[in-house]
């Protein structure tokens, strides 16, 4: 239940402030431990607050691209667990510190552990179609490294509801409830974009999973020229309960605000930003060991080789076994 | 881990090993469930991601073991849970005689109330059995070790595995294969316990798999299809053929019991899982309410120390000196409470 798990309890915040004030300290803590390491640097070196989070939104997409293209197919709870992860763990922390290629697919091997999809890590990396088979065992190396520091940083909080169950039983209650409606199944496919898009903001972290889901839904019904509003006055009874009527019509509000202030980086931008943090990788990183520094490359000078005829991994190859 | 100071062992679980230990600030007794992490090829087992799921995720209960904390160690991590002294296997094993009635009731309510609140919470916990339920020193039952709990959607389309649960408790669509089941497999179980406790001895020890379904089908009967509709869609359905064989009325199974007992336990042992009695229902069977009533915890028998706990205690400090650290010579509290609650 929502109501009595870790997220409302920890990681749903007040306001956006909050969390631009979260990821700040997460920044000036890295610059802070960076300067004090007694390295010779300069401040422009680092990522401002800006830059890691065009970064952060260019990775947070290529996860997600990542889990839609997985195979077998991802379902949606897994995909916006992942999703939740990555922007929980960097909110305490700075991409400079921990490289968000390999923290996006830790993200996204912990959720198919935790959401019961059950797929072996071969299997996991094996969808890392771009990278031979050698590549694809030292990103699995990286994920077992990152994955403890990973659940940790997520202070062991592994259930994250999302909307999408919440999302079926309002289309099930309209379905029995709400006759005015006549084809509430024509709300789907706007309403699941709309969680999907939401995913990828702070939406997620500021309100629960079930507003996120009414407001798809509404949404959803007001772009096919439909009004609901009957069904929240008279279906959910709140016509004489004015205070928690302009709450909700509050909150919806302020998710679609959020959702319209949402665009994806800029690719000049993101390579930029990209440029910065692979030198401070480079320069910086305490904490690697040989494993990291035969770490697989960038993404974008992979794609680039070329591809290794011997022991390509396909998805016959891959035993499905573990299931 | 320097918040804790360990006392010995406790005993090894699939995943690591569980240590006593004792939290040097508040000097509460705690079981220290260590999970390593080396040489995992899939990395942290689902095991322990179920275990921290299932229970981060609920609110105390009396009938929960508690989840104090998890902290990263080493190269894994601990889990930190209140420490108990013994579990109901040791009280059926340790029993001189069976054990009397109002105690069952007393163990059976307390189990039931425990059952309840998880399957509330959409938490089915497949592995109960009575080694992993916990007594403490005070007489409480506790369900621990929810490694296979999982939490279950009632319109889920997801398969489960069959293989969970010890198969003594394991329920028998479980054995027939079934990848769709539900908190009935729980259910099952309860009734295992139940008639264990009855009979101070397991009632179907099947020694392998093909074996438990005998035991299960001699006593309630080969199932057909009017006593267990759902059974042609279960997977190994086919692959297993049993001659007819009536059921065996259960008051020949579970002899000397009340007829209250009987009549609670044949509700739970029923083919078809949607018709086993709710934990929630069977708490108000007329089994708790009539005489004799249910013990109360304390009137429980407190688990003998048996040579498990006794290999596992430290010897108290003979000689005092002022460079010992405190620690080592204060009484363990557990050892009092015991005595305290006793007034």
């Amino acid at each position: 239940m929502f109501y009595n798990s870790s997220q409302k309890k920890c990681w749903t915040f007040e306001n956006e402030d909050t969390l631009e004030k979260l990821r700040y300290e997460a920044n000036q803590k890295y610059r802070n431990k960076m300067l004090a390491s007694g390295k010779p640097t300069v401040n422009s070196l680092f990522l401002d607050a800006h830059e890691e989070d065009v970064l952060f939104r260019h990775y947070e997409k290529r996860l997600l691209d990542f889990c839609n293209a997985f195979k077998p197919v991802m379902p949606k709870s897994v995909v916006g667990t992942a999703i939740m992860y990555f922007r929980r763990f960097y909110l305490n922390n700075s991409l400079m510190e921990y490289h968000p290629r390999t923290i996006m697919l830790t993200c996204a091997y912990l959720s198919c552990k935790v959401d019961e999809f059950n797929v072996s890590s071969t299997q996991f990396v094996g969808n890392l179609v771009q990278e031979n088979a050698s590549g694809q065992e030292r990103a699995l190396e990286q994920i077992l490294e990152y994955e403890l520091l990973l659940i940790q940083q997520l202070n062991f909080h592994l259930v994250v509801h999302n909307p999408y169950r919440p999302m079926e039983g309002l289309l099930i209650d309209l379905k029995t409830r709400y006759p005015l409606l006549e084809n509430p199944e024509s709300l789907r496919k706007s309403a699941d974009d709309f969680l999907t898009r939401a995913s990828l903001t702070d939406i997620g972290l500021l309100f629960p999973p079930s507003q996120i889901a009414m407001t798809a839904i509404m949404n959803s019904a007001s772009r096919a020229g439909l009004s609901m509003e009957s069904y929240l006055t008279e279906c959910l009874g709140l016509k004489d309960n004015k205070e928690t009527l302009s709450k909700m019509y509050d909150a919806m509000r302020r998710i679609k605000s959020l959702m319209k202030r949402y665009e994806l980086p800029k690719p000049d931008e993101v390579n930029a930003c990209k440029v910065k943090l692979e030198r401070i990788h480079a320069e910086f990183c305490t904490n690697t060991n040989m494993k990291r520094k035969r770490g697989y490359e960038d993404d974008d000078h992979v794609a680039k080789e070329p591809r290794m005829t011997e022991e390509e991994w396909t998805d016959e190859d891959l035993e499905l076994d573990d299931l | 881990m320097d918040q804790y100071s360990i006392l010995g062992r406790i005993g090894e679980g699939a995943h690591g090993i569980v240590f006593k230990a004792k939290n040097i600030e508040t000097g509460e007794t705690v079981a220290l469930k260590k999970v390593a992490l080396r040489k995992l090829e899939d990395g942290i087992p689902n095991q322990a991601l179920r275990e921290i799921k299932a229970l981060q995720e609920i609110e105390d209960n009396q009938y929960v073991v508690k989840l104090k904390d998890v902290f990263p160690h080493g190269t894994g991590f601990v889990l930190v849970f209140e420490y108990m002294l013994s579990d109901l296997s040791e009280v059926i094993r340790n029993s001189q005689r069976p054990l009397t009635e109002s105690h069952v009731k007393g163990y059976m309510m307390m189990l039931l109330k425990g059952v309840a609140f998880c399957h509330e919470n959409s938490i089915m916990h497949r592995d109960l059995k009575p080694a992993n339920l916990l007594i403490s020193s005070t007489g409480h039952l506790k369900i621990a070790d929810f490694g296979l709990a999982r939490l279950f959607n009632n319109d889920g389309e997801r398969l489960y595995s069959h293989q969970v649960a010890t198969r003594w408790y394991r329920a028998p669509e479980l054995l027939y294969g079934a990848r769709k089941y539900d908190e009935g497999v729980d259910l099952w179980a309860v009734g295992c316990i139940f008639g264990e406790l009855l009979n101070n001895s397991p009632l179907f020890p099947g020694e392998n798999d093909i074996e438990q379904l005998c035991c299960v089908l001699r006593v309630l009967g080969t199932p057909n299809q009017r006593t267990w509709p759902e059974i042609t869609e279960l997977p190994d359905y086919n692959k297993i053929k049993f001659k007819e064989n009536p059921a065996i009325p259960l008051e020949e199974i579970v002899p000397d019991t009340s007829p209250q007992a009987v009549n609670l336990l044949k509700k739970f042992l029923v083919y078809p899982s949607k018709q086993r009695i709710s934990a929630k229902r069977a708490l108000l069977h007329p089994y708790f309410f009539s005489d004799p009533l249910p013990a109360h915890h304390f009137e429980l028998p407190i688990p003998q120390r048996g040579a498990r706990h006794s290999r596992q205690r430290v010897q108290p400090p003979v000689e005092f000196s002022v460079d010992l650290p405190l620690s080592e010579s204060l009484v363990d509290p557990a050892l009092l409470r015991r005595h305290a609650s006793a007034f």
